[in-house]
């Protein structure tokens, strides 16, 4: 049987999204749109000895992509700018940790795309 | 109407009877006469069409030109070289937009709805960046109805071009195209009805409107993906500019240029999508055969219904009119706090098939600050029992998410 996706551990993410707000003085910010439902996320970071200081997210969206905000900026803490800017969609997919259809991938790499857009090329 | 033998008569609904199918304004489940004519077209009529002369391709070209007769008929058109076939109605409106654009100059203004579909808006879009042309778009009354005392406004601004849709596609509103149309030629603009929401659930009658174009998709009236109709009026068409240049659609050929054929087949270049068009005929004639009497009685009821039970969920906000009148059966609506890609994942579950997300209208949703809505749109092989399920299953959505 397919895995939930709708599994407590994701819901409790939904209800309670970690790192959600806005930040002080963010070094990077920027806002991704999903086009499947026009929602969309904005991304804000503090870069301190070029380490992730603080991170934070805002705007609505579903629980999906609200849980993976919340577990993908719980990951970027501490982590270097490099290390940034190498995350790929798989390290979104293995955070979620369960399957996600096709259709509704860009939910869960809403967060990667603004952060992508926030550090830029 | 007997609903269980229409239901029988849909080969995807007689398979999946526990699903209810609540997702036609996005695409209308197929006919079973639509998938046999296909069938049959490819397995003993398939052949080119319009230019080689043995039996076979004559067939062929018979039976692709039949269905623009009986498209003509279906609209109440004057004459057969009016319809033409496209790939749907985004095909159709690029058709009238890239043509009619050209046409225009500078400081021109297009006057659109705020409930136009994105096939409406993002074309004249582009082609306002190309040309400079201004675009205007009427505001709705709360209750998701055309304001029509700031459309008369706006009207007043002399625009070149009205493009409305007979029925929107989130909010269930049908329009009175016939006054719009009447209202805009009295300052000579051109008008585009976008019928695609209205050809499963009403007669059209292009004489009666007396628009200028209108369009439509064979895949929201039971019939097939692919193929879709532009109505114009013989002397527009025949001034509007080709849009897709090829073979087909030339009357010569030379090294120094081309002269183009006359309509309809100026507008459908390319080889033609011969067994889909075959399909419409058929998806048309199961409408007639069951008659707009039925169809329309049915709906209403099952519109009424729906008005009730939703209205009747904690919470939820319908978006659009409360009342049947004036209405098809679409229904977009928000329950505060559920996402709506997690309403329609989780309804999902309960074998309930409804869309969730801005539904090619994103200036609508904004007019009503939302992102996006859940939207259950009724098609004639829905029942009062399907709606009944989505009630309860729209309390269980809340549980799921909120514990």
């Amino acid at each position: 049987m397919d895995r939930d996706i709708y599994q407590e551990e994701i819901l409790e993410h939904y209800r309670h999204p970690r790192n959600f707000g806005a930040i002080k003085k963010p070094t990077y910010s920027s806002s991704a749109e999903n086009p499947l439902c026009g929602d969309s996320i904005v991304l804000e970071l503090r870069i301190k000895r070029n380490k992730v200081d603080d991170v934070g997210f805002t705007g609505s969206g579903c629980a999906l992509s609200t849980a993976s905000a919340s577990l993908f900026t719980e990951w970027m803490r501490g982590k270097t700018l490099a290390q940034l800017r190498k995350a790929k969609p798989s390290q979104l997919f293995h955070l979620i940790e369960i399957p996600i259809t096709p259709v509704r991938h860009q939910c869960v790499l809403l967060p990667l795309k603004s952060l992508q857009r926030a550090l830029g090329p | 109407m007997n609903v269980t033998s229409i239901r029988e008569q849909f080969p995807l609904i007689r398979a999946k009877p526990k699903l209810a199918y609540f997702d036609n304004a996005a695409t209308s489940q197929k006919h079973e006469s639509v998938i046999q004519a296909m069938d049959i077209f490819y397995r003993s009529q398939n052949a080119p069409v319009h230019r080689s002369v043995y039996k076979l391709a004559e067939g062929a070209t018979e039976a692709y030109e039949n269905v623009r007769n009986h498209v003509r008929e279906f609209l109440n058109a004057k004459h057969r070289e009016e319809i033409i076939f496209t790939a749907g109605t985004t095909a159709s409106i690029n058709t009238v937009v890239s043509g009619l654009a050209e046409g225009f100059r500078k400081g021109d203004r297009i006057l659109l709805t705020d409930m136009e579909h994105h096939s409406m808006i993002v074309p004249w879009q582009a082609a306002a960046a190309r040309k400079g042309l201004r675009m205007d778009f009427a505001p709705l009354t709360h209750d998701g109805r055309l304001d029509m005392p700031a459309f008369k406004t706006l009207l007043a601004k002399r625009p070149k071009f009205v493009g409305i849709t007979h029925v929107s596609n989130v909010l269930g509103t049908v329009n009175p195209v016939r006054a719009i149309v009447r209202l805009a030629h009295r300052i000579g603009a051109v008008v585009l009805v976008d019928a695609t929401q209205a050809a499963a659930h009403m007669p059209l009658d292009v004489r009666k409107l007396d628009c200028d174009f209108l369009v439509f998709s064979g895949h929201k009236v039971y019939g097939p993906n692919g193929v879709g109709v532009l109505y114009g009026k013989r002397e527009l068409l025949k001034q509007l500019p080709p849009f897709i240049y090829g073979g087909h659609m030339i009357e010569r050929v030379g090294r120094e240029g081309a002269i183009y054929a006359e309509p309809p087949a100026k507008f459908e270049g390319g080889t033609p999508p011969v067994p889909e068009v075959v399909g419409l005929g058929a998806a048309l004639t199961f409408l007639q055969k069951l008659g707009w009497k039925s169809i329309r009685k049915h709906e209403h009821k099952l519109t009424t219904y729906a008005l009730t039970a939703l209205q009747s969920v904690s919470g939820l906000i319908l978006l659009g009119p409360t009342q049947t009148k004036g209405r098809a059966p679409i229904f977009s609506f928000a329950l505060p706090g559920v996402h709506p890609h997690d309403g329609s994942a989780l309804l999902d579950r309960e074998g309930i098939a409804v869309r969730g997300g801005h539904h090619c209208t994103q200036i609508l949703h904004e007019s009503y600050t939302l992102s996006g809505s859940m939207r259950v749109s009724l098609g004639i092989y829905n029942t009062k029992e399907e709606i009944d399920r989505l009630v309860v299953a729209l309390a269980k959505v809340r549980t799921k998410l909120y514990g």
